[in-house]
């Protein structure tokens, strides 16, 4: 049972920072350049991140074990991920926005975004790929979400003093963050090995 | 499974999965906005960046543009 507990938080720990999902697989490129200029939006859009590929998560593995899988159609996998990924945020985005009007302030305006964010449908594709368990694929889902949410909130902070300092006119904006995201992954990289699972 | 079967079940799933997602779509367009969420503007940049064509927060951001420059 420790044993249990202890791979399922090297689990997370390595999609957390040794597996990111920005860094190493470049998924969810888009919002994490597009709403990484101000601390408080990129917790925002970290947090409504998080939360959707937990519940894409929790929705997708049985769909796939006990509706594709035995139906023959494990094919259309992707189809289906994108679909239930897509109402999921709408049906989220329509709960908050009826009972929690303090959450639809802080996560609504972010949950557009979140529809055509590859980050949410990578995990879950890899989870089925992968052939994960449902500890694992939660594991995973739970791990990508911290890395993309630390990530996200590390790379404001560095864009924030990218803005005040003086960048050639023709680096400014997104080719200066692309630069510091590589070299973010750079040493990002430095952490390949320390875990293995 | 035979394959018919199977291409059965998979159109099944499919317009399901449609019809749930535009039933929710259009309940998520009915739920009127919270009195103190209808000034929430997104940044334009994340806007831009944004691949959804009928998302109300790139509209409302279009129609902010609109009348600055009619304002010019």
């Amino acid at each position: 049972m420790d044993n249990m507990f202890l791979l399922f938080i090297l689990a997370i720990i390595n999609g957390m920072l040794v597996d990111n999902v920005i860094l190493s697989r470049f998924y969810g490129i888009c919002p994490f350049l597009g709403v990484s200029r101000k601390t408080q939006n990129a917790f925002g859009m970290g947090i409504a991140v998080l939360v959707v590929i937990l519940l894409a998560t929790l929705i997708c593995w049985p769909i796939y074990y006990y509706l594709l899988i035995p139906a023959n159609i494990a094919f259309m996998d992707t189809i289906v991920y994108i679909l239930v990924i897509a109402s999921l945020v709408q049906v989220l985005g329509l709960v908050i926005k009826k009972y929690s009007p303090v959450l639809y302030k802080a996560l609504g305006i972010y949950l557009p975004l979140i529809t055509t964010n590859c980050a949410v449908l990578g995990v879950v594709q890899s989870n089925s790929d992968m052939q994960l368990s449902f500890i694992n694929s939660l594991a995973n889902a739970i791990g990508t979400g911290l890395g993309f949410l630390i990530i996200i909130i590390l790379f404001s902070y560095i864009r924030v003093r990218l803005d005040s300092s003086n960048v050639p006119k023709a680096l400014k904006g997104i080719p200066v963050a692309l630069f510091a995201a590589s070299l973010m992954a750079m040493a990002f990289l430095g952490l390949v090995g320390v875990i293995k699972i | 499974m035979s394959e018919d079967t199977a291409l059965i079940i998979s159109i099944i799933i499919i317009i399901a999965l449609l019809a749930i997602f535009f039933i929710s779509y259009i309940y998520y367009r009915k739920t009127p906005t919270p009195s103190n969420c209808k000034n929430l503007k997104i940044d334009s940049e994340a806007c831009k960046r944004c691949s959804v064509v009928n998302c109300e927060f790139k509209e409302m951001n279009k129609d902010i543009k609109k009348e600055g420059k009619k304002n010019e």
